[in-house]
């Protein structure tokens, strides 16, 4: 029996940065194969190249080197309007921003990306009011970002990341701008997301998010440190 | 969420710049439309005014201006030998000349006077009383007036006017007041026959005319009347209407077509430094979310078409507003330059019409998406990674 296709495989990748000063290498021959249904976690300090391969697995930038397998398919031969085809139907952001739209409320943020993805307005409507119950936001919905606590911002926008059911969701420091306790709760609500079968990589510097992460993965100067395994596998 | 929905929650979310930008976009838009309007008001009112007469061709003695060169000699001959020609319905000998009246307060007024058969067209609209008749062999000769005349003299049908004279009296009786076509505001203006004419001015020649008033024939039109008088008399100029009004547009109103053209152009540029400016200063206020956007799986296309659809919004909603204010602003620019002394008061410099709002509405259009190509090229190739890593450090 074969084993199933990694959602995202990064082979030796690297990527420099073109500066002034000379270019900087800030991933450097980095591998790693996140399968269906992980909990990855990758910490490091700030400048190690977390979010530089966060932004590669999810097809948001290209490496100077190396390949990048997206659910099997190769991502570099694709053009920008496939791998935004991608972004929006396999893969699941979460910012430390959250960059919600300001000017629409929470239902009709976690509603425009399914309507981008030319999801049916019934549909549309279900899977919204279901997302936002999941989150715990059912009675929030049509309140505006400005009117949503930092936790609440960020629980609308993990909705708007499950919205098109995507295979991959990656979260960029997602309790950055959160006290301990409202990062906890954020823990907990990725934690039943990927019990619920999406999987998960989250860079993070919060070692207590990092530890519910069945798989921690360390950086140091571009370069991916040997994986530790989390308590839960 | 459609693009034009998406731009209208971006401008509600800061409705103090939006109303900035609708207004801004309306003042310019107004005065671009008023421009539109004024490089061609005065040919659209100069035509309107030549075709109310109900004459479609003039013929004069030279390219001179009727009334400032040499008249059309053997009038009576010339006018029989055009009737005659079956392109043409009507030809009317006119003459110019300028009397003075003694007004009541014991000073001399000028009063220009018309000579003409009685009307046949619409050399004049009678007001009040009765029209110009053949004037009886005895008695004193038809006059009619106009309004400004009538008002000074305390003339109504009936009255005598008397032409300030040291020979013989010159009267003539007041049948109605009318209305010319070209009179100024304050101008006195007096209608008469050609004999009433030759009594107005003893010592002009009988046999001239300063103008003949052509009509074509129904179905002809003026172009073929034209040529048809210049194979018959070519020691004549006839002239169409299109022609004399391409020699103001090329010479007299050509000032008020620069103008309008430079004020255009400015106002254009800066309709689309102001859109261009606020979209800019937008997209740069929102780039983490543009590239949020775009890491989300929203393509280059749709931030285009939401950026296009603002802009859209902005130029259309205010270049909507700008037609009612050019109008009312038109209005009040029309009445200060109208009080331009000799223009006739049914003369306009600005003129509304279909065409001057199909510019406008088409400017409006290339304004919004040039307006928005520099703000779309500036969203559309945002590096997304390289944008979010600079705002979370940010």
């Amino acid at each position: 029996m074969s084993a199933p296709v990694a959602i995202v495989e990064a082979r030796g990748v690297s990527k420099v940065y073109p500066m002034p000063a000379g270019p900087v290498e800030a991933l450097r021959d980095v591998s790693l194969t996140v399968a269906p249904g992980e909990y990855v976690a990758i910490s490091g300090p700030s400048g190690c190249g977390k979010s530089t391969l966060l932004h590669l697995l999810g097809c948001v930038d290209t490496p100077t080197a190396g390949s990048l397998l997206f659910e099997g398919r190769p991502v570099l031969p694709m053009g920008e309007q496939e791998r935004s085809r991608i972004r929006l139907r396999r893969i699941g952001f979460v910012f430390q921003r959250f960059y919600l739209l300001p000017m629409l409320t929470a239902w009709e943020n976690v509603e425009l990306v399914q309507s981008e993805a030319g999801m049916p307005a019934a549909e549309r409507r279900a899977r919204t009011r279901a997302l936002l119950e999941y989150v715990g936001l059912g009675e929030r919905a049509a309140h505006l970002p400005s009117q949503l606590s930092g936790g609440e911002m960020q629980r609308v926008a993990i909705a708007r990341a499950l919205a098109n059911r995507p295979g991959l969701v990656l979260a960029d420091e997602p309790t950055g701008e959160l006290d301990d306790e409202t990062g906890e709760q954020i823990g907990d609500l990725f934690d039943r997301v990927n019990a619920d079968g999406t999987t998960l990589v989250i860079v993070t510097h919060n070692p207590a998010l990092a530890a519910r992460a069945r798989r921690r993965l360390a950086m140091r100067s571009g370069r991916l440190a040997a994986p530790s395994v989390g308590a839960g596998s | 969420m459609s693009p034009l929905q998406f731009a209208w929650r971006s401008l509600s979310r800061r409705p103090a710049r939006a109303v900035l930008g609708l207004t801004g976009v309306a003042v310019v838009g107004a005065l671009l439309f008023d421009m539109l309007m004024l490089s061609r008001g005065l040919i659209v009112s100069f035509r309107d005014l030549l075709e109310s007469t109900g004459f479609d061709v003039r013929v004069t003695a030279t390219e001179a201006l009727p009334g400032m060169g040499p008249v059309v000699s053997e009038a009576a001959a010339t006018v029989e030998a055009l009737r005659r020609l079956p392109e043409l319905a009507a030809v009317v000998p006119v003459r110019f000349g300028v009397a003075a009246v003694d007004a009541r307060d014991k000073k001399t007024r000028e009063v220009a006077i018309i000579g003409s058969e009685t009307r046949r067209r619409g050399e004049w609209r009678l007001v009040q009383g009765a029209d110009l008749a053949e004037d009886s062999a005895a008695g004193r000769p038809g006059m009619v007036v106009n309004r400004t005349f009538a008002r000074d003299q305390g003339l109504g049908p009936g009255s005598i006017v008397r032409l300030a004279s040291t020979l013989t009296p010159r009267e003539f009786r007041v049948s109605g007041i009318v209305e010319f076509p070209f009179e100024a505001a304050a101008e006195r203006m007096a209608g008469v026959t050609l004999n009433g004419f030759t009594r107005a001015f003893p010592s002009a020649r009988r046999d001239e005319a300063d103008l003949l008033l052509v009509a074509s024939q129904p179905g002809v039109g003026a172009e073929t009347a034209v040529s048809a008088i210049r194979r018959a008399r070519p020691d004549l100029h006839a002239f169409s209407i299109d022609e004399v009004l391409e020699r103001l547009r090329q010479a007299e109103f050509s000032y008020f077509r620069q103008v309008s053209f430079v004020l255009a152009t400015i106002a254009s540029f800066f309709a689309l430094l102001l859109v261009t400016t606020l979209l800019t200063v937008s997209v740069n206020q929102r780039l983490g979310e543009v590239a949020a956007l775009r890491a989300l799986g929203f393509s280059r296309r749709r931030i285009t078409f939401d950026l296009l659809a603002e802009s859209a919004l902005l130029v259309g909603g205010g270049g909507i507003v700008a037609v009612p204010l050019g109008l009312l602003l038109a209005r009040v620019l029309d009445s200060i330059l109208r009080q331009m002394p000799d223009l006739p008061s049914r003369l306009h410099f600005f003129v509304f019409e279909p065409r001057a709002l199909a510019i406008h509405l088409a400017f409006l259009v290339l304004a919004a998406l040039v307006a928005a190509a520099y703000p779309v090229i500036l969203a559309a190739r945002l590096p997304i990674a390289a944008t979010l890593r600079k705002e979370s450090i940010s």
